[in-house]
């Protein structure tokens, strides 16, 4: 019997033995299928899950030669909420909940009651959401306060505050240079300067790990700083642009777009002795008006018309074939051609003048007969077969004109020039008097500027370029200096007669009409037919393209500009009529503007004396009063504390006003700059928040209250 | 040869060691979890964190497990039904007085300083079985002893229940071990897991009618083959389910349900006459049994059960029907962790979903997903041998224990470490449901560490003077 109760007391013994092992076997077996059997199932669903992922580097900015932003990147935060973060604790959620949703309700989201946003919250959490959007695109500004709000200051993993950092490219100007500043976007081909120099705004793209915390949100969070490779912030580009001009210059060409009803215009302004475009403007026609959606100054070669003329009568001087004052038999503005009529497109109804008259009224028969007579034969006095063509094809190769200009942008197209006899092009007897017209070649606009640029350059032909430096966080890293292309397209007495030349069209020409006693300019017009066809008496056409291309002032040239406005509807479609005023427009503007300008015209001018006294400005006795030297203000009054107050009272006099400041006291530091302002501030051991730039215009503490109570100062600045 | 004396003080290293590895490794894993790149500067800075805190109660444990050694050991048989009664009094103090926390009323908060008395009653409800069992003149197979031994076990249970903490409650099965060695007739734990087989089936099916018919279906194939007018009843059932099938319809199975009760009933009847009564009998009384238990959990689950504990046991039974970014999630969350591991791991510290607090409560319930992360499929499978042999050990010592208390005991808390360890290690894996019990020694929680220590140390205690009875 003992033994009996001996077994069974070791039976039941060995059977529980028995259960702690088969109990470990289980979770073995199933350890073993998660893990080995399964494990590839759960292992890439975990990987869903987390990954290595690329952080955005901070786009560098676009900037204009005196630090103005084209185009910037501003960081916005996407700010979330994860009312399940594991770390957060079941008291704290229901301890700050209420002053939570009052202070979400108030500050970011009105459309909620605090006892709706409190219930929705609750909500969230019951229903084990993990991510609860608070605010999308908030500015720093407003993530550093809403991340100051109960529970969220306790940060991502006890207080669910989970912030993702974004980049917005924004563009202070607006639609200004919009097409020259360009944009990268998905799905669509870069453009513009964003386009071409991506590679150096681009910055490094980082790695971070993270997490996916929402699959519908597509909400991935970073891991703190775990395993990250820093991106590297992409280097800002200095542009050559002048928002001053470029803002004339648009200004101009819309009203001119609009004024003719063209189908797109272009307008581009560049610094002669340098090759800096300093402008850009580029409009074409959508349903909405007119915008900058192709870049016509770079990418748009058109058949230049008039406005080659100056590489032709160049060509002739070049050769010493002609010389201004030659005779030239203009048959009344209509000449034949091996069947074919050339005709004038003003009615001028002369016979025989001079080279530079025929020039000056824009001739085409006088260039046509010109360039047919020195260039076109096909045999010399004695029959021999010679090929003169090429003459004067090198002659355009001289002026660079069948090159691009190299502009670092993508998009340049290419000059078209014949070659001279060849089939494949079409050559053929008709080819070079069109030619000497400025038709059967191809240029865009921004390659004639240079050619015209060079003229004004006397001779020497600039490499136009559009960014001048490359900086990395505000310190230069590579300089643009201008380059020179070719020292002398020409001889300098044949630059110098183009320039006479130039000038005549303006003083006598056909530029005539848009002339101004104010400063003189130089320029040609040009009025080109496009779609045309030539048929045997006259030509049939489908529009015009009217073009004008010059510089000024004539005497010293600053700047050169070409416009070329396609297709005008309304109001004459002539160079002069239609680009000539656009041109006309922007040099008076820039005259306006540019005081340097005035100085080279009027050297004697008095400097415009017209400032702005200071007003409620306050600052340290010190400094006011070595400001107050330095400018030579009128002052009265006397300072009797460390810090004073300029008030301007009557239109030429400042009174020093006298602000105490108490030692335990918020002190009124309304009109202060900030530097002035932190150091009143913080002095007595507030911390100090700022929005805006400027003077400060108001503080969230009145003046007098006493210390102690407060930490926190808000200051608006304006 | 050495004296009594000497022998009996001697401490079981082995067992002191595996609890000594246990502890070590916890407080490795939730360092493992929480380490973050922001720099801890100073000791009060690291001691706020939770791997700091976990040390904290290292240090207590340890000084608990050492003051332990000094007390003398007659002290807890002595004082084992004080200990109970204490504990049973705090059970339903706490009801009354005690902290809120996810919907349970378990925890006493004193300042910072927190405990669940249910930690205690476990403690304590060891101590008394084994004292009251291992009285002389106490035998399990007396029903008025039964009573008051499933009274000790039953009181503090149902205490826990009403605060309600389902998950420690679960535990006090536990002690069921203890009884099963110590003579409890296996015909009850036999009846008591058909039940729970039963119960559980009913949970995961749709239709609980469908068991029912299984049942009765099991019960008439039982009583056909024990008598000889089968014939009959299959000729019957035959004609019933043709009818059945030729008009099925939506109450189809009822019908086949109430004809086979009826054939059923008659049968049994005229074979009641046949001297076969007690069989029937009982046959038929188990069914009514399962049948009242199937019909009763399917009221109670529907009616009674909250409905988070509802989604757990959908969870656990039929996952199919849980949203899994819902109640689903932590089990789903636990295996990716777990999974990403791999064989190997990914090596200490390099665990990337249980450090990011993807896995929820992953200090505390879901703790074993670090050591799947990080240490890969061989880590847990070291993990379950540490515990493994832990429990073989202590069932070693029970059994060369020379006094009742102190075996009694040891199986106790043989029993409470197995069901903690299995039931959280099986619900991160979804072997079973969701019940937020700590794993042993290494899941973060003062008070729960404070105990198995406290349970661990008095075992030792004993074994170490086994000679001095």
């Amino acid at each position: 019997m003992a033994s009996n109760i001996k077994n069974e007391v070791l039976i039941r013994v060995y059977i529980l033995l028995f259960l702690f092992v088969a109990a470990a076997v289980l979770i073995f077996a199933k350890a073993i299928r998660i893990s080995v059997f399964d494990g590839e199932k759960w292992r890439s669903a975990g990987k869903a899950l987390v990954k290595m992922r690329p952080v955005e580097a901070e786009r560098g900015n676009i900037l204009t030669e005196d630090g103005q932003f084209l185009a910037t990147s501003i960081p916005v935060f996407d700010i979330s909420f994860d009312p399940n973060s594991s770390g957060m604790k079941e008291g704290d959620f229901d301890a700050n909940i209420d002053s939570l949703a009052y202070l979400l309700s108030t500050y970011v989201d009105n459309s909620f009651t605090p006892g709706g946003y409190r219930d929705y919250l609750i909500t969230m959490r019951n229903e084990k959401k993990q991510y609860v959007k608070i605010k999308l695109g908030a500015s720093y500004a407003e993530k550093e306060m809403i991340s100051r709000f109960p529970l969220f200051r306790q940060g991502q993993f006890k207080g669910g505050f989970v912030v993702q950092q974004k980049y917005r490219r924004e563009r202070p100007f607006g639609l200004l240079a919009r097409r020259t500043i360009g944009y990268v976007r998905e799905d669509v081909p870069p453009v513009g300067i964003e386009g071409s120099f991506n590679y150096i705004l681009n910055g490094e793209q980082g790695e971070q790990l993270m997490i996916l915390v929402d699959e519908k949100a597509e909400l991935w969070i970073p891991v703190s700083n775990y395993e990250a490779i820093e991106p590297k912030r992409g280097d800002d580009i200095v542009t050559t642009l002048d928002m001053e001009l470029q803002d004339i210059t648009e200004k101009a060409l819309l009203r001119a777009m609009n004024y003719h009803n063209a189908e797109w215009g272009t307008a581009v302004v560049m610094e002669v002795k340098t090759g800096k475009v300093r402008a850009v403007a580029n409009l074409g026609r959508t349903d909405e008006g007119w915008w900058e959606t192709y870049n016509y100054a770079l990418g748009q070669p058109i058949e230049p018309g008039s406005t080659f003329k100056l590489a032709t009568i160049m060509a002739l001087l070049e050769d010493r074939v002609v010389s201004l004052e030659d005779s030239i038999d203009l048959n009344k503005g209509r000449m034949e051609i091996y069947g074919k009529t050339v005709v004038d497109s003003y009615a001028h109804g002369l016979e025989k003048t001079t080279v530079r008259k025929a020039f000056e009224i824009s001739s085409n028969v006088g260039m046509a007969s010109l360039v047919h007579q020195h260039y076109n034969q096909t045999r010399d006095e004695k029959g021999n077969t010679i090929k003169k063509a090429d003459q004067f094809i090198d002659r355009l190769k001289q002026f660079k004109l069948h090159l691009p200009t190299g502009i670092k942008i993508e998009g340049e197209a290419k000059p078209y020039i014949k070659t001279p006899y060849s089939t494949q092009d079409e050559w053929s007897g008709l080819t070079l008097p069109w030619m000497s017209f400025g038709y059967e070649v191809m240029l865009t606009p921004l390659q004639i500027l240079a050619f015209y640029n060079a003229v004004a350059n006397n001779g020497v032909l600039m490499k136009p370029y559009i960014v001048s430096e490359i900086q990395h966080m505000g310190k230069v890293k590579e300089t643009f200096k201008p380059i020179i292309i070719d020292q002398a397209i020409a001889s300098k007495s044949t630059i110098k007669k183009a320039q006479l030349l130039l000038e005549g069209v303006v003083e006598n020409g056909t530029a005539k009409k848009i002339a101004t006693d104010d400063y003189r300019f130089a320029g040609k017009t040009g009025t080109a037919q496009v779609d045309y066809q030539r048929l045997k008496n006259r030509t049939q056409i489908s529009g015009y393209q009217a073009s004008f291309v010059g510089y000024f002032p004539a005497e010293e040239p600053l700047y050169s500009c070409i416009v070329v406005i396609n297709r005008p509807r309304e109001h004459g479609f002539y160079g002069a009529d239609v680009a000539g005023p656009v041109f006309r427009e922007i040099a008076d503007r820039t005259f306006a503007s540019k005081i340097d300008l005035h100085k080279s015209i009027n050297e004697m001018a008095k400097e415009n004396k017209h400032y702005k006294l200071p007003s409620k400005s306050v600052g340290e006795k010190q400094d006011m009063a070595y400001l107050v030297k330095h400018f030579g203000l009128p002052t009265y009054g006397t300072a009797g504390s460390d810090w004073v107050m300029l008030q301007a009272t009557a239109p030429d006099s400042i009174r020093v006003v006298t602000r105490k400041m108490e030692a335990k006291e918020v002190p009124n530091v309304v009109g202060m700059g900030l530097r002035d302002a932190l150091y009143a501030l913080e002095n007595r051991g507030l911390t100090v928040e700022v929005v805006g730039v400027g003077k400060v215009v108001q503080q969230s503490i009145r003046p007098g209250t006493k210390l102690g109570n407060y930490k926190n100062i808000r200051l608006e600045l304006k | 040869m050495t004296s009594r004396g000497e022998r009996s003080k001697k401490i079981d290293y082995i067992l002191l060691s595996m609890y000594f590895a246990l502890v070590a490794l916890g407080a490795l894993m939730i360092y493992a979890t929480t380490i973050s790149d922001d720099p801890i500067t100073s000791y009060s800075a690291f001691l706020k964190t939770a791997a700091g805190n976990q040390i904290i109660w290292v240090g207590i444990s340890l000084f608990a497990l050492a003051v332990i050694q000094l007390v003398d050991w007659k002290f807890w048989q002595i004082s084992a039904f004080p200990i109970y009664l204490v504990s049973i009094i705090l059970l339903v103090l706490v009801l009354f007085f005690g902290v809120e926390v996810r919907g349970n009323t378990s925890w006493f908060r004193i300042g910072s300083f927190g405990f669940q008395p249910s930690e205690i009653a476990k403690f304590a409800t060891s101590l008394a079985l084994a004292s009251y069992l291992g009285a002389y003149n106490t035998d399990i197979k007396r029903s008025s002893n039964l009573v008051i031994i499933l009274g000790l076990i039953f009181l503090p249970a149902g205490l826990i229940l009403l605060q309600p903490d389902a998950g420690s409650a679960l535990i006090f099965v536990s002690f069921f071990i203890l009884l099963y060695r110590e003579g409890f007739s296996f015909t009850y734990i036999g009846v008591g897991l058909v039940a729970a087989i039963i119960l559980v089936i009913t949970l995961a099916v749709d239709d609980v009618n469908i068991v029912t018919l299984g049942l009765i279906g099991i019960t008439t194939t039982i009583l056909t083959t024990l008598f000889k007018t089968r014939f009959y009843w299959i000729v019957s059932a035959i004609i019933v389910l043709f009818f059945s099938f030729y008009f099925w319809g939506e109450n189809s199975w009822k019908f086949i349900l109430l004809s086979n009760s009826i054939i059923l009933s008659i049968l049994a009847t005229v074979h009641y006459v046949n001297k076969k009564a007690r069989i029937i009998t009982f046959t038929v009384m188990a069914l009514l049994l399962s049948i009242g238990i199937i019909y009763s959990a399917d009221y109670a689950f529907d009616n009674f059960l909250k409905p988070y504990q509802q989604e757990r046991i959908y969870m656990w039974l039929r996952p199919e029907k849980c949203d899994p970014k819902g109640p689903l999630y932590n089990v789903i969350q636990s295996k990716l962790a777990i999974s990403s591991g791999g064989v190997t791991g990914k090596g200490l510290f390099q665990g990337t979903l249980t450090k990011l607090n993807y896995v929820p409560q992953q200090l505390t319930d879901f703790i074993f997903c670090t050591i799947g992360e990080e240490h890969g499929f061989i880590g847990s499978l070291g993990l379950i041998g540490v515990f493994l042999a832990l429990l073989l050990r202590i069932l070693f010592i029970a059994e060369r224990q020379r006094s009742n208390f102190s075996r009694i005991y040891a199986y106790g808390i043989a029993g409470i470490i197995f069901f903690h360890v299995f039931i959280n290690v099986g619900m991160t894996m979804g072997l079973v449901p969701t019940i937020g019990v700590p794993l042993p020694f290494i899941s973060k929680g003062g008070s729960s560490l404070f105990t198995f220590t406290v349970m661990v140390a008095v075992l030792l205690k004993l074994d170490s003077r086994r000679y001095s009875i």
